[in-house]
C-alpha cells in the first residue's frame, strides 16, 4: 500500500498550478461585454465637473445592465473602462490609446475641448466610434466633418450630443430677446459678465452702490448657478438668470434620477456635466441596439447616424439625431433662473417650471 | 558606453514599435518627445546653469506659428516648423538679451523667463485671429504632407528623431570649446569672465540654441495633440514639465533628459492606470509626488551621474 503524503512543496505546486489554471475560468464563464471608454478629468482643474460626468455615465451603464443589457444583442451588458485626462490633452490621447488597448469598442468624452480633439485622432486613426458628451469647440465636430468632405478620411467616427459653442451664443441672444419681448421691456445695455471671481465681486457691488438695473442674465459662463456659488453669494444671486444646458425637470425620471445621484455623489445637484454623460451612455445602449454588428465600426457609425432618441433627460429642443457635421442641433440650453435660492428651468416656455421675474423686483 | 551599446541600443528602439501595442507606443512618443523637449532645455538650463522656466513659450510660438502657415498660407508644417523655430528663436534672443545684458541671475532670471511665457499666453489669448481663448483646432487628416500620419508608429520615428537630433546637438556642443565654456559659466561665471571668456555672448548663443529647437518641438505638440490652447501651450505647468526630466535624470550630462523622461513618463502613465480606476480619485497624483520627492531627495545630482558612479564609470560634464 503507497501512501500519499502531501509534502510542503507539493503542495504549493499543486496550489500554484490551479492558480494558474483556475483563474481563466471563471472569466471565461462569464459572458463577452461591449466594452465603452469613458475618459474624463477627474483630478485637476476640472476634477469636480470631470467626476460628475463620470458618475453619470456609470450610474447610466449600471441602469442600463440591470434593464438587461444590449437586448436585440443577446443582452450583452456595457462595461466601462475609465480614464482620467487631468485636462490635459497628451492624456486624452495616451487614455483613449490605452482604452482602446484593452478593448474598449466605443469612446465617450471628455468635457474638456482640447482632450477632447487628441481623442479625434484616436478616434479617426484607430476606427473606434467615439460619441462626445461634453466639450463645446465647434471644430471637433467640424473639422472631422470637412476632412470627410474633402476626401482625407473616409469615415467620421466622431459624433457630439452637446451644444456647440457657437449655438451657446445664438441661443442666449434668442432667449433674452424674447425674454425682454415677454415682459415688455427694451435694455438699452446688456453687460455679459464672466468666471466665479468676477461675479463674486460685482454682484455684492451692484447692491451696495444701488445700481438700477432690469436684471443680471448670463450667456452660460459658469459662476452664477452653482450650489457653492449660491451659498456664497445667498440674496445677490437671486434673480439672476444663465442660459445653460440643464436637466428637464418635468420628465418624473429625471427627478427620481437626481434624487438618486444625489445619494451616490455624496449631496451633489444632477447637473449639465452628469446628466449629458448619463444620456449619452443610454444613446450609445440605444445605438448598439440598433447596430447590424457590434464587431464592425462601421455598421456601429451606420446606426449612429440613424439615431432618433427621444428618452433623453436633459432639456432638447427635440429627438436626439446628428446633423452632417455630426452634432445634434437639438440639444440645446436652457434659461435658468435663480429663484427661491434654487435655479430653476424658466425659458422656453416648454421647459419652464416657474415664470421667469424679470424685470427684477426693486429693493 | 562603447559604440556597439549606442547602435544596439538605437536598433532596438527602431525595431520596437513593430511589437508594442499602440497605447506603449503612445507613452514611447512621450518619453521622446519630453526627452527632446528637456535635451533642448537642458543647454541652457543644465549646462550653462540659466533656470529658465518659460519654455513652454517657445513651444507655443513654434506650435501656432506652423499650424498658422499651415491653416492660412497652405504652407506644409514640415517648412513651418522650421520658421516656428526661428522665431521661437528670435524671442529667446529678446529674453536672453534682456536678462544676460542686464546681468539677470537665479530668482530674478526666472522671474523674466516666466513673465515672457505668461506674456505671451495672455497675447495668445486675445487674438481672435488665432482662435483667442478657445484655441486652435487642427483637422485630422492622417497626410504625412500635413505632418499628421495614420499610423501611429509613424508619430514614433519621428519623436524618436527629433529626440536624437538635439542629443546630436548637445553631444557635439559637449566636445566642443563653446561647451566647455558653457559649464565654466554655470560652475563659477565670473572666473569665467576673468579669464577672457565672453559670457555674455555664449549665454546668447545657448539661449538660441535651445529656443529654436524648443520652437520645433511645438510643431510636434500641435500635430500629434491636433489643438493649441494658450493655457495649455503657455502655461506654467508644461514649463515644469519640459525642465522636471533634465532635472530627475541630471542636468548638465548628455542622457540626463532622456533618462528623466524614461524614468518619470512612464511613472506618471503607471500611477494613474493603476490608482486612477477606482472611486480614489487623486490618489494617483499623491504616488506620484511620493516618488518625485524620493527621486530628488536620494538622487539629488539626478539619476544619470549615480547610475554612471554605480558601474565605475565617471559621469561626463
Amino acid at each position: 500500500m503507497t501512501t500519499h503524503r502531501l509534502t510542503r512543496r507539493k503542495l504549493l505546486t499543486t496550489a500554484a498550478g490551479a492558480a494558474v489554471l483556475g483563474f481563466p475560468l471563471p472569466l471565461r464563464a462569464q459572458p463577452k461585454t461591449f466594452k465603452v471608454g469613458a475618459i474624463h478629468p477627474v483630478t485637476g482643474p476640472l476634477a469636480e465637473p470631470g467626476q460628475a460626468c463620470r458618475l453619470g455615465a456609470q450610474m447610466a451603464a449600471e441602469a442600463i445592465n440591470a434593464a438587461g443589457g444590449i437586448k436585440s444583442k443577446g443582452g450583452i451588458k456595457l462595461e466601462l473602462l475609465v480614464g482620467d485626462t487631468q485636462t490635459k490633452p497628451e492624456n486624452g490621447r495616451v487614455e483613449a490609446e490605452r482604452v482602446v488597448q484593452q478593448g474598449a469598442q466605443m469612446l465617450l468624452g471628455s468635457f474638456d475641448s482640447g482632450s477632447t480633439n487628441a481623442m479625434v485622432s484616436v478616434a479617426q486613426q484607430r476606427r473606434v466610434p467615439f460619441l462626445v458628451d461634453i466639450a463645446a469647440a465647434d471644430p471637433i465636430t467640424a473639422n472631422v466633418a470637412k476632412a470627410v468632405r474633402e476626401g482625407q478620411q473616409k469615415v467620421q467616427y466622431v459624433y457630439r450630443n452637446f451644444p456647440t459653442g457657437s449655438s451657446f451664443g445664438r441661443k442666449a441672444v434668442q432667449y433674452f430677446t424674447e425674454i425682454f419681448r415677454e415682459a415688455g421691456v427694451s435694455p438699452k445695455r446688456v453687460v455679459p459678465i464672466t468666471r466665479p471671481a468676477s461675479a463674486q465681486l460685482l454682484l455684492p457691488e451692484i447692491r451696495k452702490q444701488k445700481v438700477e438695473i432690469l436684471g443680471v442674465v448670463s450667456p452660460g459662463s459658469p459662476g452664477l448657478y452653482e450650489a457653492g456659488q449660491i451659498a456664497a453669494l445667498k440674496e445677490d444671486l437671486e434673480y439672476v438668470m444663465a442660459s445653460v444646458p440643464w436637466p428637464n425637470f418635468k420628465n418624473p425620471k429625471t427627478k427620481t434620477l437626481a434624487e438618486e445621484y444625489q445619494k451616490r455623489s455624496g449631496g451633489k445637484t444632477f447637473d449639465t456635466n452628469s446628466g449629458y454623460s448619463y444620456d449619452a451612455m443610454f444613446v450609445i445602449a440605444d445605438i448598439l441596439e440598433r447596430a447590424a454588428r457590434l464587431d464592425d465600426p462601421d455598421t456601429i457609425v451606420d446606426a449612429m447616424r440613424k439615431t432618433n432618441y427621444t428618452a433623453g433627460l436633459m432639456q432638447y429642443g427635440g429627438p436626439i439625431l446628428f446633423n452632417e457635421i455630426g452634432d445634434n442641433p437639438n440639444a440645446i440650453p436652457t434659461m435658468i433662473q435663480i429663484l427661491g435660492q434654487k435655479p430653476v428651468a424658466v425659458w422656453p416656455k416648454e421647459a419652464a417650471l416657474q415664470k421667469f421675474v424679470f424685470p427684477r423686483p426693486k429693493a | 558606453m562603447g559604440p556597439w551599446l549606442w547602435l544596439a541600443a538605437l536598433a532596438v528602439l527602431l525595431a520596437l514599435p513593430a511589437v508594442l501595442s499602440g497605447y506603449v507606443v503612445t507613452i514611447f512618443i512621450l518619453i521622446f518627445f519630453y526627452g527632446f523637449l528637456g535635451q533642448a532645455w537642458n543647454i541652457v538650463g543644465g549646462y550653462t546653469g540659466q533656470l529658465s522656466v518659460g519654455h513652454a513659450a517657445f513651444v507655443g510660438i513654434g506650435g501656432y506659428t506652423a499650424a498658422m502657415l499651415s491653416i492660412e498660407a497652405g504652407l506644409t508644417p514640415w517648412i513651418g516648423m522650421f520658421i516656428g523655430g526661428a522665431l521661437a528663436a528670435v524671442l529667446g534672443a529678446i529674453i536672453a538679451y534682456l536678462g544676460f545684458r542686464f546681468g539677470l541671475r537665479g530668482f530674478y532670471f526666472v522671474l523674466l523667463t516666466v513673465a515672457f511665457a505668461e506674456v505671451c499666453r495672455i497675447l495668445a489669448s486675445n487674438i481672435d485671429a488665432i482662435g483667442g481663448a478657445l484655441g486652435l483646432y487642427i483637422t485630422f487628416t492622417g497626410n504625412p504632407r500635413q505632418f499628421q500620419f495614420q499610423d501611429q508608429r509613424a508619430y514614433y520615428y519621428v519623436a524618436l528623431a527629433l529626440m536624437m537630433a538635439a542629443t546630436g546637438v548637445v553631444a557635439v556642443i559637449e566636445r566642443r570649446r563653446f561647451g566647455i565654456y558653457l559649464t565654466a559659466i554655470r560652475e563659477d561665471e565670473a572666473a569665467c569672465e576673468a579669464l577672457g571668456v565672453n559670457t555674455f555672448k555664449y549665454k546668447m548663443l545657448a539661449m538660441l540654441v535651445s529656443s529654436f529647437l524648443t520652437g520645433i518641438g511645438g510643431t510636434f505638440y500641435a500635430y500629434y495633440l491636433f489643438s493649441l490652447q494658450p493655457s495649455t501651450v503657455f502655461g506654467i505647468p508644461l514649463s515644469v514639465e519640459i525642465i522636471i526630466r533634465p532635472i530627475v535624470g541630471g542636468a548638465g550630462t548628455l542622457l540626463g533628459p532622456i533618462l528623466g523622461s524614461f524614468i518619470l513618463t512612464p511613472l506618471g502613465e503607471l500611477s494613474r492606470s493603476y490608482f486612477g480606476q477606482g472611486g480614489m480619485y487623486g490618489v494617483h497624483l499623491i504616488a506620484y509626488g511620493v516618488l518625485l520627492i524620493a527621486v530628488v531627495l536620494f538622487l539629488p545630482h539626478g539619476a544619470y551621474p549615480y547610475l554612471t558612479r554605480l558601474f565605475g564609470g565617471r559621469p561626463r560634464a
